[in-house]
């Protein structure tokens, strides 16, 4: 696995968690709104490993929903570990987020 | 929603995909259904979403290369190996079906079979008699035979999908042919040659037949109860 890749890793879950919290989200929904952040370059199809492992570690649970319009649609939303794990990613991610600005800004 | 369901649902929103985006769907379905020991109800959601997925990408013109990757076979296999495993119980229940379905062909099939023949040659008896012990292995050894010719058709459909080049037709039913002669053969084979030890045991070909039925009731009920193929 490249830098890149292992990179954002990490942080797509934690910025799915994020999505998935404010409201019940199905998978379209999710890539439509991580391309709109700007997370471009994430391939459309990689947040479904990522939907299956966070269901794995009991972070989201889904539901098979009728949507308004259009067919019945699985909505993700977090369980209390979840909740738990977005916090902790916030946390985590306060505290390396200034110190790595600061270590790339010098190096220009 | 049970996933015997999500099917349904899959099997007709399917026909709205595009012709090109339905033949790399449908290859991604079998490859990911392929694999016997994943959770039924995580890998048909998970099939599902990737199918409303691709209907709302195809929308704005993209392909499912496009939404999935260049590397179709990577990317199911990274979903494969997230899908979790299929629960104890479930995969149990699945199993026994399989053995008392076998089971009740092997005796409805054997007993009224023999009582048919039995009606109008002198030389087949209405009796069947087997000795115990030979017989046992006989059905224990017809079921790992089973067991490994499923394997070998999940195998072969596996290999067929993604494929640049289609085989030729001809090929595949060779291939297929080969593969299901193999088994009968040996299913008829093994008692055949398996020499005979254990109490003989002699029951009426009809009882045989009977025997038979109760499975096929039995097998009808557990499926019933857990939606194990429909």
């Amino acid at each position: 696995m490249s830098l890149r890749s292992q990179l954002l890793k990490g942080v797509l879950e934690g910025c799915i968690l994020s999505i998935i919290n404010r409201q019940p989200t199905y998978g379209y929904e999710l890539s439509v709104r991580l391309q709109e952040f700007g997370l471009s370059d994430v391939s459309e199809g990689s947040i479904y490993p990522i939907l299956l492992r966070l269901q794995k570690e009991k972070l989201i649970e889904g539901t098979m929903q009728k949507s308004e319009l259009g067919p019945k649609r699985k909505y993700y939303h977090l369980t209390e570990a979840g909740k738990e794990a977005l916090i902790e990613f916030i946390e985590q991610w306060e505290t390396i987020k200034l110190p790595v600005e600061n270590i790339i800004k010098k190096e220009e | 929603m049970n996933s015997k369901d999500i099917i349904k649902l899959n099997n007709n929103l399917r026909e709205k995909l595009s012709e090109e985006n339905k033949e790399v769907y449908e290859d991604m379905l079998v490859y990911i259904r392929l694999n016997a020991n994943k959770s039924e109800q995580q890998t048909e959601e998970v099939l599902y979403e990737l199918l409303e997925h691709l209907l709302e990408a195809q929308k704005d013109g993209k392909t499912a290369r496009d939404v999935f990757g260049k590397d179709l076979r990577k990317y199911c296999d990274e979903l494969i190996t997230e899908i979790p495993g299929e629960g104890k119980s479930l995969a149990f229940v699945s199993g026994a079906y399989i053995v008392i379905y076998f089971l009740a062909i092997i005796s409805t099939f054997h007993g009224l079979g023999n009582f048919v023949l039995s009606q109008f040659f002198d030389r087949f008896s209405n009796n069947f008699t087997f000795s115990l012990g030979s017989g046992i292995t006989v059905v224990i050894v017809d079921l790992l035979i089973l067991s490994v010719f499923i394997f070998a058709i999940l195998r072969w459909i596996k290999n067929s999908t993604f494929k640049e080049k289609k085989t030729k037709k001809w090929v595949e039913f060779l291939q297929l042919w080969l593969i299901s002669t193999a088994f009968i053969g040996a299913t008829v084979v093994i008692p055949i040659i398996m020499p005979s030890f254990g109490t003989e045991i002699t029951i009426p070909v009809l009882t045989f037949a009977g025997v038979g039925i109760l499975l096929f009731l039995l097998a009808f009920v557990l499926n019933k109860k857990y939606r194990i193929t429909k």
